[in-house]
């Protein structure tokens, strides 16, 4: 009788809770499997990275990273709305990945060689140039990272930047006191209460650490620069058709931004493409989107919806956001940035 | 003969018993009496006398010598739901207020038996998915992604207790069957599962089993971590069941075979009753400790009410007031796990009077 | 009868042998499937890792430790780590857990409200805020030129409490711990012939080990390291670094309260016809509680003491919300950093299976000779 009712409960809410069952990994024809689903898994946070993955009041999610998913999501579907965002720890972002729960991960991931390698994940073109840069209190003084011998720095745990930043100062010379944090806020807390002399990471994670802080003025990005980070996006080995289409979309929002194409006067320029590979981009003539299993207007389903490269970068970390992070690498190359768009034929 | 009861003890008279009457007693009242006083008009003054009650973002907040609880009027959502869309909030909090008042019947003595708790239960989860999921009813359809917040919490911490104590009674019994195989794996699974941290065991739920599982067996993340945690609290209530069993007398069980009950019948009239109602002080400690970890969830990415805390925060406007948001988590766990703590003291309270009888 | 007994062994064969098929059945199917998945994947698997150099620091270690050294090293460091504030939590935990206990049952009406408002405080908040506002607490002290001093020896800032620290090598310490090795075989020997110079014979040991430690010592170097203010950082003594103090300090409050619980519980146990009995027999107050209370308590309390101790190793977890690089924060980064998560998390799992079985293990060997002889 007790386990009669206990389990008619036990279906009642496994009946309710399971959906659809997940799609296994399949060899190829991962593009299939998305639109066959009708919308995108793509990585959220569990709580917020700030600039790349954040919530707004009303408990939808923003960002660069989120964006990037948006973008994704308007180039397979047509609509930025076919998009599930999934939250994901750090630590759970490759497994998750790996187990089919999300189909990319856009979560500012480093492309290292052993992620590359052993972990089953390919990565796409990097969509973003992370330098890693130190931030230390004004009142100490330093102009410059040598000037903070055994100091106190703290760091993101489980991240690139730690490595980074004992590569560094091994072969500089300089002795300091390493202290990680699994979550940005407990690292911003740290600093701010005065427990790290100086934190390294990522710039525009400083840059927002920095925007947050108390007292803003009080401290400053030193100029020396610790390594670069390529942060790609990753999708599982073997999915090279859905890998495509990631690099592509990358490559249109650069293209795009490129050629002065914005969300305001994409319509203007479909109606009078000026060169033959506009003309291609926006679908005006066939190419484009046949190759990658997509519909030819795609590119400008994109663009239309989320703007070029430039806008993206502005209204999430750039001067149009609350972190106003300057454009630096993350400008195109005819701008003195190390970003560029694929050819277009 | 009358015996005149005692003369009623006048408040000073039991103030000056409790407080005063050593030495010892008055140095103590007056040392630990100041230290109360003093923290409490610091708490007042940071809570309420120096508060900034709203305000557009945290630096405004700045030049306040109190607290920013404007934060809680912003961001008082976000944490609350989580990811829900916004324009459903009301059906996340009407599902809250179905399992609230569930978990609140089922403390009341009428409705405990296992028919009826089932029947409740049953109510009251249907309630809650058909108010989340929705896609009936014209209700819009949301997903189990977007679910967070304190629905969730509760969600989890209710399936973890409902879809757990059977688990309990199955593992408890069979560490105390006669077959040595049986006995055995009950034992060792619950010694290995105790030694464990439920965040390994989440973690493994949640992104391992997927790997070693085929896909048609797998089911929704969210049912593979609520079960893995009913396991966990399966396997720590299952020990104290044993020790209620242990205590309920041989000659019970005589009694009902010499009644010619079989022996199901035996153990789930006679046994498992007195059982439960033995340990149920220890079970409530339990089963408020399984509340206050549903926190941990957070790291395999549920949006739960410590996490969508951690994202009210993490945002450039409302960045400053972590201690805020901190202190508002705080006070939501305590009214659930105060107010089910207490409902044990009256369990116990309630017990003692029983057995004087 | 013997035919139903023998139909009861036979049906009982026969579940005990499905169970055990369906177990074997179901584990077979797991690693099956999971081979299956990992290699069309092409994910690396195998515990090749743990020898490759982790290229990242741990910053708190009681072994030597460097950007160079293996993972295997590391996450053995961090299960130290989580041995040392474990074992430490413990002891400051049952401590103030017994005062708690005495508070709530004294009779003044303040130790009681303050018992009890302590206990339902700290039991009532997840541990994980307890160590975020610890940490708070300890990282708001003064920066380390304006640290608070006491006695020169002493100093106390956010960046940890630098107490003056005798200066020992390593071989010092293998000396130490020798010493204290034989004082205890010595002391154990002594008592089973019945001996009791025992203590006296391991102070001897203690003795001989302090003189070698002395006569050994090149000249010129202290015995004694104080700490002092070297540029941003305090050099020399012991530094007790804010994460493991927050860590510390958060698990034995936070566990002193379940404790404190648990020694009231078993102090109303006992009987107070064993307390008058005691008293009658011309007992003082302080030889009754410590002949008759303590003991009778010390085995009513022993079980639930037990599951709690295994549940505090257990809570050290929260480091790695707070800094600390506890043996769960070390695999979570290492997970991060090399990817090998299903590897590494059974590397978890083993290290706590390994820690609380030995706990438990010590606990019921001592509850077996706690219990009370004879008839119970």
């Amino acid at each position: 009788m007790i386990r009669s009712g206990f389990l008619s409960l036990g279906l009642a809410l496994g009946l309710a809770l399971s959906p659809a069952l997940p799609a296994a990994a399949q060899q190829g024809g991962q593009l299939k499997t998305v639109q066959d689903r009708g919308s995108l898994l793509c990585t959220g946070h569990n709580g917020s990275y700030l600039g790349f993955a954040e919530v707004d009041d009303n408990g939808a999610w923003q960002g660069f990273d989120i964006e990037m998913c948006r973008a994704l999501a308007t180039a397979i579907f047509g609509t930025p709305d076919a998009l599930q965002i999934i939250p994901v720890s750090w630590a759970q972002r490759f497994p998750a990945l790996q187990s089919g729960d999300v189909d990319v991960i856009i979560k500012v991931t480093g492309w290292t060689m052993s992620r590359d390698t052993e972990l089953g994940l390919q990565f796409s073109r990097p969509y973003f140039i992370g330098p890693f840069y130190v931030m230390s209190r004004k009142d100490i003084g330093a102009t410059a990272v040598a000037d903070l011998e055994g100091g106190v720095f703290c760091v993101n745990s489980g991240t690139t930047v730690e490595r980074v930043l004992a590569d560094y100062m091994e072969a500089n010379g300089i002795s300091y006191e390493p202290l990680a944090f699994e979550k940005g806020e407990e690292l911003r807390a740290a600093l701010y209460a005065g427990r790290c002399d100086a934190i390294a990471g990522f710039g525009p994670f400083l840059a927002a650490t920095r925007v947050n802080a108390p007292d803003p003025e009080a401290f400053e990005i030193l100029g020396d620069v610790l390594a670069l980070e390529p942060e790609g996006i990753a999708v599982r080995q073997g999915e090279d058709d859905f890998l495509d289409v990631v690099n592509w979309m990358v490559s249109v929002l650069l293209y795009a931004e490129q050629e002065g194409i914005t969300a305001a006067n994409v319509d203007e320029i479909r109606a009078a493409p000026p060169s033959p590979t506009v003309e291609r981009l926006l679908g005006v003539s066939p190419g484009i989107g046949e190759r990658l299993g997509l519909s030819d207007d795609w590119a400008y389903n994109v663009i239309k919806a989320m703007g070029n490269y430039g806008e993206i970068y502005d209204r999430t970390v750039g001067e149009g956001s609350r972190y106003a992070l300057p454009r630096g690498l993350n400008n195109l190359w005819n701008k003195g940035g190390l970003l560029y768009p694929l050819v277009l034929d | 003969m009358d015996i005149a009861a005692p003369p009623k003890e006048s408040l000073a008279a039991w103030a000056h018993r409790r407080l005063f009457s050593t030495w010892f007693d008055r140095i103590v009242t007056l040392v630990f009496g100041a230290g109360v006083a003093w923290v409490l008009w610091q708490v007042l003054g940071w809570a309420f006398l120096g508060a900034v009650w709203s305000a557009p973002n945290s630096d405004a907040c700045a030049g306040a010598s109190g607290a920013c609880w404007a934060v809680i009027e912003a961001r008082g959502r976000l944490i609350l739901f989580g990811l829900y869309p916004a324009e459903e909030h009301w059906r996340s909090a009407l599902a809250c207020l179905a399992v609230m008042l569930t978990m609140g019947l089922s403390c009341w003595p009428l409705f405990w038996h296992v028919k009826r708790l089932a029947a409740l239960w049953v109510a009251g989860f249907g309630l809650f998915l058909v108010l989340m999921r929705g896609g009936v009813a014209g209700l819009a359809p949301v997903t189990a992604e977007q679910w967070g917040g304190l629905s969730l919490t509760l969600f989890i911490f209710c399936g973890v207790v409902v879809a757990g104590m059977p688990m309990a009674v199955g593992l408890a019994l069979a560490r105390r069957s006669k077959l040595p195989v049986v006995r055995g794996c009950a034992g060792g699974l619950i010694d290995v599962v105790r030694s464990l941290p439920l965040l390994t065991l989440l973690f493994t739920a949640a992104v391992v089993v997927p790997l070693m599982v085929p896909g048609w067996l797998q089911g929704d993340k969210l049912v593979r971590v609520v079960l893995a945690y009913a396991l966990f609290f399966a396997c720590y209530q299952a020990e104290i069941l044993r020790a209620g069993l242990q205590s309920v007398h041989d000659g019970q069980g005589e009694a009902a075979a010499a009644l010619g009950l079989s022996p199901a019948q035996r153990v789930f009239l006679i046994e498992l009753p007195q059982a439960f109602r033995n340990t149920l002080p220890s079970t409530i400690n339990q089963v408020v400790i399984t509340f206050k970890e549903t926190s941990i969830v957070t790291i395999i990415g549920f949006f739960e009410v410590m996490a969508s805390g951690n994202a009210a925060l993490g945002s450039g406007d409302w960045g400053r007031a972590f201690i805020e948001v901190y202190v508002f988590l705080g006070l939501v766990y305590f009214v659930f796990v105060f107010g089910l703590s207490r409902y044990g003291a009256w369990l116990e309270a309630r017990m003692r009077r029983g057995q004087r009888h | 009868m013997p035919r139903f007994a023998s139909f009861r062994t036979r049906a009982g064969f026969t579940i005990q042998v499905g169970l055990l098929l369906v177990i074997a059945l179901v584990l077979a199917g797991l690693v099956l499937t999971a081979r299956e998945n990992i290699l069309g994947q092409g994910m690396a698997t195998g515990f090749g890792f743990l020898d490759r150099s982790t290229g990242w620091p741990v910053n708190v270690s009681v072994i030597e430790l460097s950007a160079r050294s293996s993972y295997a090293r590391v996450l053995l460091a961090g299960l130290l780590n989580t041995l040392v504030v474990g074992a430490l939590a413990l002891v400051l935990a049952t401590l103030l857990g017994t005062v708690l206990g005495l508070m709530r049952v004294s009779g003044n009406l303040i130790l009681e409200i303050i018992g009890t408002t302590y206990v339902e405080i700290f039991r009532n908040v997840p541990m994980i805020l307890q160590a975020f506002f610890w940490y708070a607490v300890f990282t708001h002290l003064p920066s380390p030129r304006q640290a608070i001093t006491f006695a020169d020896a002493v100093v106390l800032s956010n960046r940890g409490l630098v107490l003056p620290a005798p200066e020992f090598s390593a071989t010092d310490l293998g000396v130490l711990a020798l010493a204290a090795l034989a004082g205890v075989a010595a002391r154990v020997l002594a008592a089973r012939r019945g001996l009791r110079a025992g203590r006296w014979l391991a102070l001897g040991w203690l003795v001989l080990a302090a003189v070698l430690l002395w006569a050994g010592r090149a000249p010129g170097v202290p015995m004694l390291s104080v700490p002092e203010l070297q540029g941003l950082r305090i050099a020399g003594g012991l530094t007790l670094k804010p994460e493991f103090s927050a860590l510390l300090v958060g698990l034995s409050l936070f566990g002193a309260a379940y404790i404190g619980e648990i020694v009231r519980g078993g102090l109303l146990s006992v009987e107070p016809g064993k307390l008058e009995a005691g008293r009658a027999l011309g007992l003082t107050p302080g030889q009754v509680n410590r002949f008759i209370r303590l003991p009778l308590a010390l085995r009513a309390m022993l079980p639930a003491l037990s599951n709690q101790y295994i549940w505090l190793m257990k809570a050290t977890t929260v480091g790695i919300a707070i800094g600390y690089p506890d043996f769960f924060a070390v695999v979570s980064t290492a997970i991060n950093q090399s990817g090998q998560t299903l590897e590494l998390l059974a590397i978890l799992m083993l290290g706590f299976l390994a820690v609380n079985y030995t706990l438990g293990f010590a606990l019921n060997r001592l509850n077996e000779r706690l219990k009370l002889k004879g008839r119970s």
